[in-house]
């Protein structure tokens, strides 16, 4: 029953009808729930949020991207389907912020300059946030120089930096070499994710960790401050 | 834009001659190629004058029927006849319909119009009155504001209703495209809830290649606030338009890419 919910969820993400009203790529899902009302649906039925997240709302998103790669989707076609991901994720957000009062790190967030995806950084900020830390974001094409003085004024544990783009993945070391030269590299922890980069992009830029996804950098987060006490 | 399939219209001689003959064949493959090419109403009209109201009454009867069994996609029927509005709704099955139409004109609003109210249909209503086709903005919109008062009267609610602002043709006076705009935009800003709709054709009558000035006519059209529109949906590049003109005018531009994907859309 919940798999089954789940399945439909990526569908409907794949097919970008945020409700019931909605027409969708086709006809095919007319009339049923959208992703809305399909992810209040998983919650009742008490599917944990991170499996809504990753088998739900991101698996969905990955082909959305596939079909727009082989141009069978368009650009209104990928906003659909962002657009009712990006509301699911306001519903998620209360079950994803849950319980801890503690504060464990700070953690500044930000999509690189030219970068405008925010959809996966804002998951991974309400995940964060859920997980106990105080996160600050700093939002969506954000210039290197900024994110700099981010972190030389409010003095974060991790700076996380997203982009989604093989042109706008060089921000990011764009940003670790002025870390550098401002003397602040050893400040701060630096996480990298997105779809554009990988292991060894993190590598290759002086980077501290890649994250496949948020419940990653959780668990990444969670080790580095644990190996500092 | 809401598109009504205008194909089924006795005004075409193969079209006359199969409803003579009760061609169920040839009827069922034109309402279907109309569907399939997008049409989301299919106008169904059994001509006028050439016979009388009783075999035209059965002649729609007839076509109702037929149109009904080949899809699914509701009707608009399509008379200056009452008893003939009478015979079709009789026959039809389902909820959905437009009847097409009322004027200004006391007689024939009085004897169409409660239909309408009882089915809670749509109703095609055209601003003009028994003095013929107004020549100015003004006068077309005092046809609207009467027959809206009309209406209203009768409990029909203005989402029922789709006001013809009147295409005429444009060889004869230059003014007159305008003039249609202008009474499209007048009828959206006083009547936020009703809807505007207009044939197309009458506006290139007597010029040559009058696709093209249907086709410009008809984007400007839905520039100015146009609904729905009577139109021939197997005029691919017309369609196309269509897509294009609503997502240009912000009403979304998924219906472009649908279109796109499903093979629709043709430069
Ligand atoms: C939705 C989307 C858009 C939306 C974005 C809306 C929004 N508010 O975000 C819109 C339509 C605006 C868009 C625009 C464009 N897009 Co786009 N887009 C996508 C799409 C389909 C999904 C992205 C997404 O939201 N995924 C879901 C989320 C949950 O996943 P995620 O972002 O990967 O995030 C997760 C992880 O990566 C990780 N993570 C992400 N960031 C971070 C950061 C940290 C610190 C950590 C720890 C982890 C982490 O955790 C997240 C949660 O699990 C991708 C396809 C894809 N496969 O990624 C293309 C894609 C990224 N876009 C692409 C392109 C080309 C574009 C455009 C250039 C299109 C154009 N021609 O104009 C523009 C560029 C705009 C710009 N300047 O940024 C290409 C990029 C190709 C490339 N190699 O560079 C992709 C890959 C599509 C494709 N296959 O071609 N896009």
């Amino acid at each position: 029953m919940s798999q089954d919910t789940i399945a439909r969820l990526k569908e409907n993400v794949i097919q970008g009808r945020k409700t019931k009203d909605d027409e969708g790529v086709d006809d095919s899902l007319s009339g049923t729930p959208g992703v809305l009302e399909l992810t209040r649906l998983a919650l009742e039925e008490k599917v944990s949020p991170d499996i809504i997240v990753n088998h739900g709302l991101t698996a969905g998103m990955q082909v959305v991207g596939d079909k727009f790669a082989t141009k069978e989707y368009f650009i209104p076609d990928m906003l659909a389907s962002a657009e009712a991901v990006g509301e699911a994720t306001a519903i998620l957000k209360p079950y994803l912020e849950a319980s801890n009062s503690e504060i464990k790190g700070k953690f500044t967030i930000a999509t690189v300059k030219g970068d405008i995806h925010d959809i996966g950084k804002n998951i991974v900020a309400t995940l964060l946030r859920g997980a106990g830390y105080e996160v600050v974001d700093l939002g969506i094409n954000v210039p290197t120089e900024k994110i700099v003085q981010m972190v030389r004024e409010n003095k974060p544990d991790f700076l996380g930096l997203s982009a989604l783009l093989t042109t706008t993945m060089l921000a990011m070391g764009e940003v670790v070499r002025e870390l550098e030269a401002s003397g602040l590299r050893d400040k701060v922890k630096v996480l990298i994710g997105g779809a554009a980069v990988s292991d060894e992009y993190a590598q290759e830029i002086g980077a501290d960790a890649y994250c496949v996804d948020g419940f990653h950098a959780i668990k990444m987060v969670d080790t580095f401050q644990q190996r500092k006490l | 834009m809401l598109i009504i399939g205008e194909n089924i219209n006795a005004s075409t001689r193969a079209v006359a001659e199969a409803i003579t003959t009760r061609n169920q064949e040839f009827v069922t493959e034109l309402a279907q190629a109309e569907v399939a090419a997008g049409a989301d109403f299919i106008d169904v009209n059994v001509g006028a004058g050439s016979s009388s109201s009783q075999d035209e009454a059965r002649a729609m009867k007839w076509l109702v029927a037929v149109v009904q069994q080949a899809t699914d996609k509701p009707l608009v029927i399509d008379s200056d006849c009452p008893e003939v509005i009478r015979a079709a709704l009789n026959k039809y099955q389902g909820k959905r319909l437009i009847i097409n139409s009322v004027t200004a004109e006391p007689q024939r609003l009085e004897a169409v119009a409660p239909l309408a109210a009882e089915w809670g249909s749509g109703l095609v209503a055209l601003a003009m009155g028994t003095g013929g086709i107004p020549n100015s903005v003004e006068q077309r919109l005092d046809a609207c504001e009467w027959i809206m008062t009309q209406l209203t009267r009768l409990g029909i609610k203005p989402e029922q209703i789709y006001f013809d602002p009147l295409v005429l043709p444009v060889a004869v006076d230059s003014k007159q495209a305008l003039v249609t705009l202008r009474t499209i935009e007048q009828i959206k800003s006083r009547y936020p809830g009703a809807k505007t709709v207009i044939g197309l054709s009458n506006i290139s009558y007597g010029l040559p290649k009058r696709k093209l000035i249907n086709r410009t006519f008809l984007v400007m059209a839905a520039y100015a606030g146009l609904d729905a529109v009577i139109i021939n949906p197997l005029d691919a590049k017309a369609m196309s338009l269509i897509k294009a003109a609503d997502m240009l005018i912000g009403k979304g531009s998924r219906g472009y890419t649908r279109a796109y994907r499903a093979g629709a859309i043709v430069d």
